[in-house]
């Protein structure tokens, strides 16, 4: 078989807005099928057929089983397009632009479409188990009484709906206390984060302000901009708020420097390098290589968010590269610490020191905001962007942590 | 004699513009000769993205920026009603029967534009079971027409001079149902919320068996919107839309649609369980410069 390369020919997303706001009343599919759209237009995709979309979200009604596939269909893509629903929390959407990748180099499609969508306010609302159960019992019941047995296991209580929450099932903490644990273990300051948000702020408005995501995001629902983003906020202004994360004194996480709850949607454009050229698309970056890892968070001896640092060495040693060879580190801001003791961890190990004019260059999820599956798609796209930019030869690392003590690393290259 | 044009400043409330006319129900339209020559208008609407999403939701739609041709109907419909409700207006509201819809999306029109939305009456005409006319509507944005609608209301009862024009009918496709449709006994209620068309005759049973109906019926334009809904990603960007409403959907229904494409068509029907149609259909792209 003849070498194949799986390239990065563009992408698509939503404008990026705080739940609970501007697409308070668009579902997941809403969303995915908004960015499935834009991208169907800037590539000229109506009417045609892609050899597969794949795409998940965190935040997952029931009814959206085959949620992908149903935004295919729902897009003016051929209705031969297959679609696939993947899910590994929030290292979602780089999961599936491997997946994706992986495949072309196969020989098994020659241009996917891969991604993410999360809407934080369309979470599904859950009702108690107790109520669930009499239900399930009210449906097989044939009877009357037997009828009137399930329903008299109900409890007024039961009837309240249970919100959703982001939790670890084994930990019983949410991703804020357990990320206070890390900081604090890290010894990572309040200074250091606010640093490293109002960085993410700046660099994302400046992207803006210069058009770089003129080709990235297609305005959706009268948000032509993430509407997070504070270009104009300052040391002083993120110094001032209060802290909602970690105990007392020692307490250093703020919502400045941690990321809101965000609805959105994020699409790449896969393409085999040749079939792209021959399409006339632009090949902005090569996906290069991926690890997977996790961490052994349950038992508190690792961290719940550093498994990247255990991806990034065996991704590097694979590819004969140290962190001196790439151009621009890509490390998701689930939290500024997440990043920060992500770095220290790095150096500790003896991995190598992150260059940090390199890093998050134009802004990350911090100022962007994180909606969950579609983070992964945002970044790739925009590295690639850069990497197009910055010329041949050039590099760059992904790194993204997730729910259940994992995390997905890649590399991308021009 | 000149039109009248009626500027207001806002679409109306349905659910006032419907007490004016249940006042209306006295109405004896007898011989009529004419319609009152008057535009009701608009002059600048601004889409609410929250109703959007609840019409798109309840009619099956994905909510995208690019606005459904069926919604631009349902902004039209406070303008038609405070029309059909004006005391000089022959025919009680509470009796019409619409029969059918023609309407063309000349473009993608999106959610962020401001539009002029223009409703008249006319076109009328005699029919072998009373009147017929026309409610004309029309959406612009700045001087340019990007949408425009009719609908066909029937006046039961009433005279116009004159032989009846042969009627208009569309043939249902020939085809086997592809979709099975559940329609819920709240339908109606749910639909008449997101449309503000509050008709009695779609909110319960007491309501609509004081005017005939054992059963609620859904509205004819929540079917034709759904029907257009099924065709999903074929949707073209402009499209000209044609629906005949042959036989009310008595509510909680389960009902059938098909659809072929032809020549660059879409014909369609949803019909009952024994395939005869409620409602049948053709659309069609529309080209610049196509009535």
């Amino acid at each position: 078989m003849t070498s194949r390369t799986a390239v990065v020919v563009g992408g698509n997303r939503t404008p990026f807005v705080k739940a609970g706001g501007r697409y308070a009343d668009a579902s997941a599919q809403d969303l995915l099928t908004a960015a499935l759209d834009g991208l169907v237009a800037r590539f000229g995709l109506a009417g045609q057929e892609v050899g597969e979309v794949v795409a998940g979200a965190v935040l997952k009604h029931t009814r959206d089983f085959n949620l992908t596939r149903e935004a295919v269909l729902g897009s003016a893509l051929s209705p031969h397009t297959p679609a696939c629903d993947l899910q590994q929390a929030c290292g979602t959407g780089l999961e599936a632009v491997v997946y994706a990748s992986n495949k072309i180099r196969l020989g098994q499609m020659d241009v996917a479409i891969a991604g993410g969508v999360d809407s934080a306010s369309d979470a599904p609302l859950v009702v108690t188990e107790r109520l669930r159960k009499a239900m399930l019992a009210l449906s097989r019941a044939r009877s009357l009484p037997d009828k009137l047995t399930a329903l008299a296991r109900i409890r007024p209580a039961d009837l309240a709906p249970v919100p959703p929450a982001v939790v670890e099932p084994r930990t019983g903490l949410s991703m804020g206390e357990s990320q206070a644990l890390t900081t604090a273990k890290w010894g990572i300051t309040r200074e250091e984060q606010d640093d490293l948000a109002l960085a993410s702020h700046r660099n994302l408005g400046a992207a803006w302000d210069a058009g770089f995501f003129d080709d990235l995001v297609t305005p959706y629902l009268k948000v032509a901009r993430d509407s997070i983003l504070r270009a104009d906020t300052s040391k002083e202004a993120l110094a001032k708020l209060r802290t909602v994360f970690g105990k007392g004194e020692a307490a250093t996480m703020t919502a400045g420097n941690s990321t809101a709850l965000t609805d959105g949607a994020a699409l790449v454009l896969v393409a085999e390098e040749e079939y792209a050229r021959g399409r006339g698309w632009p090949v902005w970056a090569k996906v290069v290589d991926a690890q997977v890892a996790a961490s052994d968070y349950v038992t508190g001896r690792e961290d719940l968010l550093l498994a990247p640092t255990r991806a990034i060495p065996v991704l590097l040693e694979r590819n004969g590269l140290t962190l001196d060879d790439f151009d621009f580190f890509e490390f998701h801001e689930a939290f500024a610490s997440t990043v920060l003791a992500t770095l220290k961890a790095l150096e500790q190990n003896g991995v190598g020191t992150v260059d940090r004019s390199k890093l998050n260059v134009k802004g990350s999820s911090l100022a962007a905001g994180h909606p969950f599956a579609a983070t992964g798609g945002r970044i790739v796209a925009s590295l690639a962007k850069m990497l197009h930019e910055r010329g041949p030869g050039s590099r760059g690392l992904v790194s993204i942590c997730a729910a259940g003590g994992q995390g997905v690393v890649a590399i991308l290259e021009a | 004699m000149g039109r009248d044009v009626v500027v207001l400043p806002t679409l109306p409330e349905p659910k006032g513009v419907l007490a004016k006319a249940l006042r209306g129900l006295t109405k004896k339209p007898g011989d009529v000769a004419t319609l009152p020559a008057r535009t009701h208008m608009v002059m600048e609407h601004r889409v609410a993205v929250s109703r959007l999403a609840a019409y798109c939701a309840e009619t099956g739609f994905a909510l995208r920026d690019e606005m459904p041709a069926t919604w631009l109907h349902v902004l039209t419909f406070p303008l038609q009603t405070e029309a059909m409700a004006a005391d000089d207006f022959p025919f009680p509201l509470a009796g019409l029967v619409h029969v059918t819809n023609d309407m063309t999306l000349h473009r993608p029109l999106r959610v962020d534009e401001v539009l002029r939305v223009s409703v008249r009456a006319g076109n009328l005409q005699p029919h072998a079971k009373g009147a017929t006319f026309d409610m004309v509507g029309e959406v612009h944005v700045g001087d340019e027409l990007v949408w425009h609608g009719t609908s066909v209301y029937l006046a039961g009862g009433a005279r116009v001079a004159g032989d009846a024009p042969p009627p208009v009918r569309l043939a249902a496709p020939s085809v086997a149902p592809s979709q099975e449709w559940r329609l819920p006994g709240d339908l109606g209620r749910r639909y008449a919320s997101v449309s503000g068309d509050h008709n009695p005759i779609h909110l319960n049973a007491l309501t609509a068996r004081l005017f005939g109906f054992p059963r609620p019926i859904i509205h004819g334009m929540w079917t034709h919107a759904r029907a257009v809904a099924a065709l999903g990603g074929e949707l073209p960007d402009a499209y000209r839309v044609r629906v005949q409403f042959a036989k009310p959907i008595l509510l909680p229904a389960k009902v059938g649609y098909g659809v072929v494409r032809e020549d660059g068509q879409w014909r369609f029907a949803v019909v009952n369980r024994e395939g005869k149609p409620h409602l049948v259909g053709e659309l069609s792209v529309a080209r610049r410069g196509e009535p």
